[in-house]
């Protein structure tokens, strides 16, 4: 049933409340009228609709049928929920009891959907659970000013190849705030920032996914104090081919990356193909800030700066006409296409590794990851642990695996304030099973890659409206 | 005075359909009498009936205010094997105006009607109809509103039902199957999904037609009666109800896709072959999958019938966030390799979060999926390494 302003369900019977079709948490005071203790439409002073847990239908009818600028407030229990509940209005305000006592459940679900599945400006979804949603847990998509605060999504079978995709999905929008979350055991990422610009993710934490965080095609996000454990791959950050959101601006700083040796429970794709105890990559990425993080136990690494080639090797696939692309990107001085008009983004440049903390990592490298780069630092480390930073050259016109001097850095790779951890390059061009060219591994302050700053300013803060 | 037009229900099965129009022997049901009516002032009303539109019977199927035109498309979504019989309806003394690649613009006050039925045994396509629901798109002057309605058990009325439904459907396919459909209703906010375009990033999202393209509408229908088959296009324009349109033989068509549903990718000729899977692919996909598609951006696979770039048509193109729906597989499209492509996966497959299209399919659509197949195999073999 559901109650306009929140003042009839303060005086709601007892009887109309046990008659709601659903699942009350085991705290007492949920079973009083009185029950949306932690949010109510009593406080909210726009339109507000409350809506008594368990009523699933309800929720459906009126997600259906709201004005913009709408705070629905759901009370506690569970959601036995039918389909996805999808909104497509400005400014809904989906508010929880918390975490743990209002939950959406998905798992009844028999078509193909999302949990919550939103296009509309100024969305914010606050203190609730998504859970067991067929494809994506919370999709967020085209929507300009986003709000995640304290919610979870998850799936309730570990390791799951039929886990949904996404667990927390901003997509294709701008403005974007996510933090106090937690994203779990998604088939893919977890909590999985794509295509948007102006964006801070931080304060939570990702567990038993097989990517933790993925910062994809993204403009301007700044990722700190989240904690990625227990994933197949912590927190990475790239761009796909052929998107017209070229991603720049992106700093990880002050998180704590660590015991990221879930088994890869993909179905396959990009993600397929991270290895077991990845702590961070960078891929095809540009005006990166890894700073201040703490690395500790992922057994295959922690840090690896890559070309956009290791995935996808036709670097036709990377050119987009410069028409196409959103956001500033002259400054980038990006790689020119084949034909005039058209730039390329496979490389990665312009990236800074500095003060991290590295412990107990890159020991015991994945020797199954289908690309064969685990097997291949496996090879390479000789019984010694995987550099905490791993650059592959294959970008740099000169590379040598002794000479400081025969190496270029025309890439501006910058790690000599990163003085916690080792340093390795590469050329994987030049690897293969039967000729293992020796990394080149000079001390720090790692010459050349020792410069302390990107080119141009450093990487802003993040600063949404 | 008005004259209802009595229209016996489209069959899947070529071969069933022609007999089945055929017959069109009365039925003792009426059209409704009276005019349409849509107020556009009011709230959208409870019951479908208001609008008096058409009357339905389970056992004669659709009669039409004479207002209101039916139509069919050369080929169609397909929507867990649902029948659906579609109308146009304009005010009186307006007119559509037509447009060569974007759907027929239609003023204020039109109502295009979608409605979707089983019959309880396809082998027996005209008897023992269920209709489940009616979806409507109002146009008023700020765009399309929808509304989608639920026929209650009695078959007497539906009702506006913004939460949709998701109901378990049994019956029995052409081929004596029995099948079970956990059929989508979708929510009111859902059609959004189909219906949605954005014409660049962060730009509002407008509803929009999908079917009523000229290249879906040009195609002969048989209207019965003393009008008997005729050209949908010429037909509209006939009534008034469409202005600004050539002859429909200067107007390209997609493919009808009737001979494939009886016969098979095998009956499509090798020249023709594109022009089937693209037509396919433009009705099913496209909806999404283009470039003002909301998701075909996210995706950047683009599968309308004018798509020419190869990449993002997903020749050797990587999904970029398709989580377990690339079942295990690396390339939308690879030449040659159906069995390699996602595209074909996604197609066939009835894994839940895995399947293609996103939304309205619980099973297979056999042909659909042998046509991509076929589409695939055909091309110059690419192993895309």
């Amino acid at each position: 049933m559901l109650h306009a302003n929140g003042m009839l369900n303060k005086r709601a019977p007892l009887a109309m409340l046990l008659s709601s079709a659903g699942l009350f948490c085991g705290c007492g005071d949920d079973l009083l009228p009185n029950h949306f203790t932690a949010a109510s439409c009593a406080e909210v002073k726009t339109r507000c609709v409350q809506v008594e847990g368990g009523d699933s239908a309800g929720l459906l009818t009126l997600a259906n049928s709201i004005e913009a600028g709408t705070t629905i407030v759901l009370g506690p229990g569970t959601f036995m929920m039918t389909n996805q509940l999808t909104l497509r209005t400005a400014g809904v305000h989906l508010l929880g009891q918390g975490i743990d006592r209002t939950t959406l459940d998905f798992s009844a679900v028999t078509t193909q959907a999302n949990g919550v599945d939103a296009v509309g400006d100024d969305f914010l979804i606050q203190d609730l659970t998504v859970r067991d949603a067929k494809k994506d847990g919370i999709r967020v998509e085209s929507s300009k000013g986003v709000v995640f605060r304290r919610i979870r999504a998850t799936w309730t079978t570990p390791s799951s190849s039929s886990n949904g995709a996404y667990g927390i999905y901003p997509v294709k929008s701008q403005n974007v705030l996510v933090e106090l979350s937690r994203a779990e055991n998604a088939s893919d990422a977890g909590l999985y920032v794509g295509q948007c610009q102006h964006v801070i993710v931080r304060n939570n934490t990702v567990t038993g996914n097989v990517a933790g965080l993925e910062i994809e095609n993204t403009q301007f996000a700044d990722v700190h104090d989240n904690t990625a454990e227990d994933n197949t791959g912590g927190i990475v950050v790239f761009d796909l081919p052929g998107n017209p959101i070229v991603g720049r601006d992106v700093r990880v700083r002050n998180n704590i990356i660590r015991n990221n040796n879930h088994v890869n429970f993909a179905s396959g794709g990009t993600v397929g193909s991270i290895p077991v105890g990845t702590g961070t990559f960078a891929m095809a990425s540009r005006r990166v800030e890894i700073t201040g993080n703490t690395y500790q136990n992922n057994k295959t690494g922690d840090i690896a700066l890559i070309s956009g080639l290791v995935v996808e090797p036709d670097s036709t696939k990377w050119t987009l006409p410069t028409a196409s692309l959103s956001g500033t990107y002259a400054d980038l001085a990006l790689m020119p296409g084949a034909t005039t008009g058209t730039v390329m983004n496979f490389r990665s440049e312009n990236i800074l590794v500095s003060g991290n903390h590295h412990t107990g990592s890159g020991t015991s490298p994945d020797l199954h990851d289908p690309l064969g780069i685990g097997a291949l630092l496996a090879a390479q480390s000789d019984g010694k642990p995987v550099d905490s930073v791993l650059y592959d050259a294959l970008e740099e016109p000169r590379f040598h695996s002794t000479d400081s001097s025969l190496n270029s850095n025309d890439r501006h790779i910058c790690v000599g304030g990163n003085t916690g951890g080792t340093f390795a390059s590469l050329d994987l061009r030049e690897q293969s099973a039967t000729s293992l060219v020796p990394f080149f591994r000079p001390a720090a302050p790692f010459k050349p890659f020792d410069c302390t700053a990107l080119t141009g300013a450093p990487v802003g803060d993040v600063i949404l409206p | 005075m008005r004259t209802p037009q009595l229209v016996i229900p489209f069959v899947v099965a070529s071969a069933l359909a022609a007999a089945a129009c055929g017959a069109s022997a009365p039925t003792g049901e009426h059209g409704p009498s009276g005019p349409v009516v849509v107020d556009l002032d009011a709230a959208p009303p409870t019951l479908l009936s208001a609008y008096n539109l058409f009357t339905w019977a389970p056992t004669s199927g659709f009669e039409f205010n004479d207002r209101v035109v039916p139509y069919d498309v050369n080929t169609a979504l397909f929507s867990d094997d649902a029948l659906k019989q579609r109308a146009i309806y304009v005010p009186d003394g307006a007119t559509a105006s037509f447009d060569a690649d974007q759907p027929l613009v239609f003023p204020v006050g039109s109502v295009i009607l979608k409605n979707f039925y089983f019959p309880a045994d396809f082998r027996a396509p005209g008897a023992d109809l269920r209709l489940i629901e009616t979806r409507l798109m109002v146009r008023h002057a700020d765009g399309w509103h929808p509304l989608p309605y639920i026929w209650d058990e009695t078959q007497h009325d539906a009702v506006l039902s913004p939460a949709g439904e998701v109901r378990a459907i049994s019956f029995i396919d052409a081929a004596g199957a029995s099948q079970v459909a956990s059929y989508l209703i979708p929510e009111r906010n859902q059609c959004q999904s189909c219906h949605g375009r954005q014409d660049s990033p962060g730009a509002a999202v407008e509803l929009v037609l999908i079917g009523v393209k000229a290249r879906h509408l040009n195609r002969a229908y048989d209207y019965g009666g003393r009008v008997g088959v005729r050209n949908q296009l010429d037909r509209l324009a006939e009534l008034g109800m469409l202005t600004g349109a050539p002859a429909a033989a200067a107007i390209a068509a997609a493919y009808d896709f009737r001979s494939i549903e009886a016969g098979g990718p095998a009956v499509v000729p090798q020249a023709a072959l594109d022009d089937a899977a693209r037509s396919y692919l433009d009705i099913n996909c496209a909806h999404c999958h283009n470039p003002q598609g909301v998701q075909g951006m996210t995706s950047q696979l683009f599968l309308n019938h004018d798509s020419t770039d190869l990449f993002h048509l997903g020749v050797c193109k990587r999904p970029g966030s398709a989580g377990l729906g690339n079942g295990g597989l690396v390339f939308d499209i690879v030449p040659g390799d159906p069995e390699a492509s996602i595209l074909y996966f996604r197609t066939d497959t009835t894994k839940v979060g895995a399947m293609m299209p996103l939304l309205g399919r619980s099973l297979a659509h056999s042909r659909g999926a042998e046509l991509l197949h076929a589409w695939i195999a055909a091309m110059p073999a690419n192993p895309c390494r």
